[in-house]
């Protein structure tokens, strides 16, 4: 009978065992093994080259155990929010730039400069842009992974629906009006609203911010003190973008039935329908279609990569992308302050594996088809076979502009969305509308840098 | 506790007492004592998890506690407050939403499980199969049962849309138009109307059949059973339903959360007041301002808890011959 337990027990260890389900010691580790607990977003089809990034690095660091902590979108702020203000937060946490200033000025993750210091990590091998944007009142906080170049400054279309509308498939359009005019032949209604869109301009704040830069406009001062959004250039591109609605897609309330339950990540999506002609984009899209319609992504004559269209009645507008403004601008890897200097120690080494280690951050972004922030990955001539269009990702990437923002960034951008939707749906002007969200949001502004100054 | 029983015979002679008699006398000599150590758990259950966290919600609200606050947070007295009732726009339109919401959602879902347990309550062949079958919509979780709605209310692939198509109905935009979306959201909420029906059932249940024997010797029909005997006879029970349906419907969140955005929708149209709560706190990091939403929201819900049973003096009737004798 005993023997019987014995031998079964055993057997349920192997298969245990053989399916990783048993926390195994660090192998070849003399020392006493440190766990980091890797708070991190990088699910879907991205968790299997997170797991191999974490297997490399641990080989290279037998000490470091890293537990990946992949979080769910839903309570997103929620979760981060209270696990990094717990007192028992994770080793390391994925936080976007509003998320890493907040939680410096509060006090609850450390600086990284010391660690750059003593590691001797060369931040040179960073694009000055993505680097940049990683500094808070000149202390860095964490290293950039992915890009947050690249957010804004990319559309993908689809070739036949071009094509089909009578237009060449080989020349996007290249500026608002010619976008407006392709849009127009090629969205189709039916009763239950919008069968077949061209494009959707958007309608929140991220989606204007990124249309004022194509039309020569700020959002900000370039010392993140006084909002400009509210220029001749601003309240034309509103404007813009709401007649585009207006006019070619019935109306705000079309577009979001339009796009109601679909997401893109999961393969749910009009364009993978060709319902969709012209997309914004941003480089994560490369590895999901990859993943979610491999045989479309081999299809070059199938689909394309064009940049965000101008305001080609400004003569001053020209292609733009913007960095760091949104919520998934500037991803950084950073640590809480409440760890002890070894984790925080093994925390900053996983981090610059993320960031600069070849096997790290370069090669899961290199499966992914997407840029990285280190420039020399970037330079891998393998790009141009992974990714059919790399060298307009390049092209959209030198057009960033960084946009400067404050720990209240986020009370802002709610300002501005609200006054934005009720412009869409009519209540208010666009001039109205942006002076008011200016005026408010100002406040906001003023009174943390008087707290800050003070 | 009773002190009507007999207490144990005490023993009068030099011999000790059997054990089983010792023990009794303890327990009866203790009985107090006791009584409170069972009562303990919960006590504790409340001090800690519902009273220290209410007091610490109430000081959070007169300071400035954000997120990564190390130590005191700073206190500010009632700027909070100021703020909230001065400058803070959502404040007014999240609760204006979330009393719209209740003030249609209560008493349709009150009327809907009011009506189905008077059905359940029928004499008819198969009564325990339709009890359950009505019963089960409510075991479904809230989560699933919201995902399962968004679906339904899909402009575009809804059913509910199609078939409004196919009946010649012009498709409504449940979750995009700024009209619609609170209408939605009372919708849905009659989904979990099983629990009310539940306690309805159980008050129907309760009411003596020699009532509706009289009025029917009086030569009374259905219409009259039901408004001199049942539906006096359920004011408890509706009086029961209404405050905890009031409570939860100022309280609603998590539908309104998996269904839409954290903005509530198309111009915040449906940013109940829970839902700003949430914001403050988890997105703004503001957390002593979240914290006095929350004092507002339960002093809200406290005076109204008062108002409501204060009149029911005047409407609830306990069948002992008194109305509101509670």
């Amino acid at each position: 009978m005993r023997y019987s337990l014995f031998v079964r027990l055993t057997i349920v260890l192997g298969i245990l065992l053989s399916l990783g389900l048993v926390p195994t010691a660090a192998q070849d580790c003399t020392g006493e093994v440190i766990e980091l607990e890797f708070m991190n977003w990088w699910g879907a089809a991205r968790e299997a080259l997170m797991d191999e990034l974490i297997g490399h690095f641990q080989a290279e660091n037998p000490c470091i155990r890293i537990i990946n902590q992949i979080q769910p979108w839903d309570n997103r702020s929620e979760l981060l929010a209270t696990a990094a203000a717990s007192s028992n937060p994770p080793g390391i946490i994925m936080t976007t730039r509003p998320e890493t200033y907040q939680f410096a000025i509060s006090g609850l993750i450390i600086p990284i400069d010391a660690f750059v210091e003593e590691a001797g990590t060369d931040l040179s091998v960073f694009y000055d842009g993505e680097i940049g944007i990683q500094y808070w009142n000149g202390q860095l906080y964490g290293l950039p992974m992915p890009s947050a170049g690249g957010l804004t400054g990319m559309f993908i279309y689809n070739k036949g629906m071009m094509a089909d509308a009578g237009f060449d498939p080989e020349n996007p359009p290249k500026t608002w009006q010619e976008l407006e005019e392709m849009s127009m032949a090629i969205t189709q209604g039916d009763p239950l609203g919008i069968d077949v869109m061209g494009a959707s301009v958007g309608s929140g704040d991220s989606n204007f911010v990124s249309w004022l830069y194509t039309n020569n406009g700020k959002y900000v001062t370039d010392d993140g003190r006084t909002l400009t959004f509210n220029s001749p250039e601003g309240i034309e591109t509103l404007e813009w973008m709401i007649n585009f609605t207006n006019n070619i897609n019935g109306g705000v309330e079309n577009v979001s039935d339009f796009f109601q339950d679909t997401s893109f990540s999961e393969g749910d999506h009009p364009f993978y329908d060709n319902e969709l002609a012209f997309l914004g984009v941003n480089t994560s899209f490369f590895g999901h279609y990859k993943v979610n319609a491999p045989e479309k992504y081999d299809d070059t004559s199938h689909w394309g990569v064009m940049l965000r269209p101008y305001n080609g009645d400004n003569p001053d507008a020209s292609h733009a992308g913007v960095t760091g403004y949104g919520f998934s601008g500037g991803w950084a890897y950073t640590i809480p302050a409440v760890h002890p200097s070894e984790k925080q120690a093994a925390a900053y080494k996983f981090a610059e594996f993320i960031g600069v280690h070849p096997l790290g951050g370069c090669a899961f972004l290199f499966a992914q088809s997407r840029p990285s922030p280190v420039r020399e990955c970037n330079e891998n001539p393998a790009y141009y076979d992974a990714n059919p269009y790399w060298a307009t990702v390049l092209e959209g990437l030198a057009t960033d502009t960084s946009v400067p923002i404050t720990p209240v960034q986020g009370q802002i951008a709610e300002v501005l969305s609200n006054n934005i939707e009720e412009a869409f749906f009519g209540m208010k002007s666009a001039e109205d509308a942006l002076n008011d969200a200016a005026a408010e949001g100002q406040a906001i502004l003023d009174e943390f840098w008087n707290e800050f100054d003070g | 506790m009773a002190s009507g029983s007999a207490a144990p015979a005490l023993q009068t002679s030099g011999s000790r007492a059997p054990l089983r008699v010792r023990l009794s006398e303890f327990w009866f000599r203790h009985r107090s004592l006791i009584g409170f150590l069972f009562i303990l758990p919960w006590f504790a259950g409340f001090i800690i998890f519902d009273l220290m966290p209410f007091a610490y919600n109430l000081y959070l609200s007169f300071t400035d506690y954000q997120i990564g606050t190390i130590g005191t947070p700073p206190w500010i007295g009632l700027e909070n407050y100021a703020e909230i009732f001065t400058e803070d726009k959502l404040f007014s339109k999240s609760l204006y939403n979330t009393v719209y919401y209740l003030g249609f959602s209560v008493p349709l879902k009150l009327l809907f499980a009011f009506f189905i347990a008077l059905l359940l309550n029928m004499r008819v062949r198969g009564m325990q199969l339709y009890r359950t079958l009505f019963y089960v919509p409510s075991v479904v979780p809230l989560v699933a049962a919201t995902v399962i709605f968004a679906g339904l209310l899909n402009t575009r692939y809804g059913l509910f849309n199609q078939l409004f198509v196919l009946v010649g109905i012009t498709p409504v935009r449940w979750l995009s138009s700024p009209d619609w979306i609170k209408p939605s959201l009372i919708i849905l909420s009659l989904w979990g109307f099983g629990g009310q029906m539940i306690i309805f059932l159980a008050g129907l249940q309760s009411i003596p059949d020699d009532l509706y024997e009289a009025v029917a010797i009086d030569g009374g029909n259905s219409w009259h059973r039901l408004r001199h005997i049942t539906a006096p006879l359920m004011t408890p029970t509706i009086f029961f339903n209404l405050l905890i349906g009031v409570i939860g419907g100022f309280q609603v969140f998590t539908q309104v959360f998996i269904m839409l955005d954290v903005n509530g929708g198309p111009l915040q149209s449906g940013l109940v007041f829970m839902l700003h709560v949430y914001n403050k706190a988890f997105r703004d990091f503001e957390f002593g301002y979240a914290a006095a939403l929350s004092t507002i929201l339960f002093s809200i819900i406290f005076v109204l808890t008062v108002a409501l049973v204060y009149t029911s003096n005047r409407w609830v009737f306990y069948g002992d011959g008194e109305e509101g004798n509670t």
